[in-house]
């Protein structure tokens, strides 16, 4: 269900709804180049506000964010822990 | 809405003003001709507290934390009390694209080394990002780190640097991954003394040229394992971190500076007579100050708009877009403008009218130039 999410604001957000592109939560978002590193900036805010965390910058690094599947399981992490 | 300040905070701003009024205005002329940095104004900075703004008591700070607020009021009061706009430049650009890195994302170790030796001005940082083929397209730098048993290898180039000729370290951003892109980006704290690194001699600019700039070069230069800042890969939200500090402070001090040409124009063209009269009675002469009023005034909110989020600690990318490319572009307009209304005499590099022009056209370049800044705030809006 997040993963959906993430994904649904990646297309009609940063690709203006306009796009036939697939994204699978394993894609790698940014070396792909699916998201530049402006977007991956508003897509960090997306989920900050839409999950009601706060993302320290320590934490965004490739582990936890190079993909959809890796960015649930760190708000979910995140979550969990507090 | 309060738009007050705290009055301790405006105190504080007033003595810096009165201190870089005291200290910092001789021989300007001279040194923007030589192209000339001044190593005791940077100690004097330092002896005063400027580049301590930027860390917390631990490594030589005023207050227990930053206070990135008093700070950034700090800076605009440089910006204001001191004629030389390039030593504000390079102050804001160590004291928030090095310093701060370095205390938020570095080890107990490498914020001892640094730190209070910078906040004392005994040590220059330089930042090391652009590169010959990475501009605006920052992140397709070529200069690599590759993993070797001892540590990271370097080789490659750094260019248009702030302080390169003269640093003793710098924060240099390398590719430790080319297969990941961005995500392979990382940041390294490098000795000047390195075997394999080298800084070239100043390069003559245009404006802010009392700080010197310069390429980094890096030949099979060899570091440590603990020269990386964070972790590896890191470097991508090290620079995003640092970014938006960074705007505001060095924009608070272009500020300053628009207030102050703001009050000489105003006092020239009301003692300055021409057909019997102030030439400030003249509407084209005063309608260009109205101008400056107000780009200064819409610079002013915009700035204490971005600088109240980043303190809250919201998002204000499109806020930081919109500051950079409103206060830049106004810097260099209000500049054209003060030398239209001192007319003839501002083309006379003795006066000190025209420097301000020269110094405002590096800010609408530096930092992101207004095309990408404007591009920013459109992808923003959903375009």
């Amino acid at each position: 269900m997040l993963d959906k999410k993430i994904i649904n604001y990646i297309l009609e957000e940063l690709h203006g709804g306009q796009s036939d592109l697939e994204i699978l939560p394993e894609d790698d978002l940014l070396g792909s180049g699916l998201v530049e590193s402006m977007g991956m900036m508003r897509l960090i805010q997306f989920v900050e506000e839409d999950n009601g965390i706060k993302i320290p910058p320590q934490d965004m690094t490739i582990e936890n964010f190079m993909t959809v599947a890796a960015m649930v399981d760190y708000i979910e992490r995140t979550k969990n822990n507090g | 809405m309060d738009f007050s300040w705290p009055e301790e905070y405006l105190d504080f701003k007033n003595k810096v003003i009165q201190f870089a009024q005291r200290e910092l205005n001789e021989g300007i002329a001279q040194r923007d001709e030589a192209q000339e940095f001044s190593h005791i104004n940077w100690k004097k900075c330092a002896k005063f507290g400027v580049q301590s703004l930027a860390v917390p008591a631990t490594y030589g700070g005023p207050l227990e934390a930053v206070d990135f607020l008093r700070s950034m009021l700090a800076m605009e009061g440089l910006g204001y009390g001191c004629e030389d706009n390039g030593l504000p430049f390079g102050l804001n650009a160590q004291m928030w694209t090095v310093q701060t890195p370095i205390l938020h994302f570095g080890n107990e170790e490498q914020k001892e080394k640094y730190l209070p030796a910078m906040a004392r001005g005994e040590m220059i940082g330089a930042h090391g990002l652009t590169e010959p083929e990475a501009g605006s397209d920052v992140f397709s730098m070529q200069l690599t780190a590759e993993k070797v048993e001892d540590g990271y290898l370097l080789n490659g180039k750094k260019h248009l640097i702030t302080f390169a000729p003269i640093c003793d370290m710098a924060l240099v951003f390398a590719n430790t991954n080319p297969k990941l892109g961005r995500w392979g980006i990382s940041a390294f704290l490098i000795d000047i003394n390195t075997s394999g690194f080298t800084a070239s001699a100043k390069k003559s600019k245009m404006g802010l040229r009392s700080t010197p700039i310069g390429d980094l070069n890096f030949k099979d230069c060899l570091v440590p394992e603990n020269s990386l800042l964070g972790k590896p890969g890191m470097g991508f939200s090290i620079l995003n971190h640092s970014l938006e500090f960074d705007r505001c402070c060095i924009l608070a001090s272009q500020l300053g500076a628009m207030e102050r040409q703001l009050e000489n124009v105003i006092d020239y063209t009301k003692k300055r007579q021409q057909f019997k009269k102030p030439i400030g009675s003249f509407q084209s002469v005063s309608n260009r100050i109205a101008d400056m009023k107000l780009r200064l005034e819409t610079s002013r909110l915009l700035l204490y708009k971005t600088a109240w989020l980043k303190e809250k600690g919201d998002n204000a990318m499109l806020e930081a877009a919109m500051l950079k490319l409103q206060l830049s572009e106004s810097f260099v307009a209000s500049s054209l403008d003060a030398m239209r209304n001192f007319g003839g005499r501002s083309f006379l590099t003795e006066n000190g009218v025209e420097k301000d022009l020269r110094d405002a056209v590096g800010g609408v370049l530096y930092a992101g130039t207004s095309d990408i800044q404007r591009n920013i705030i459109a992808k923003l809006l959903g375009l």
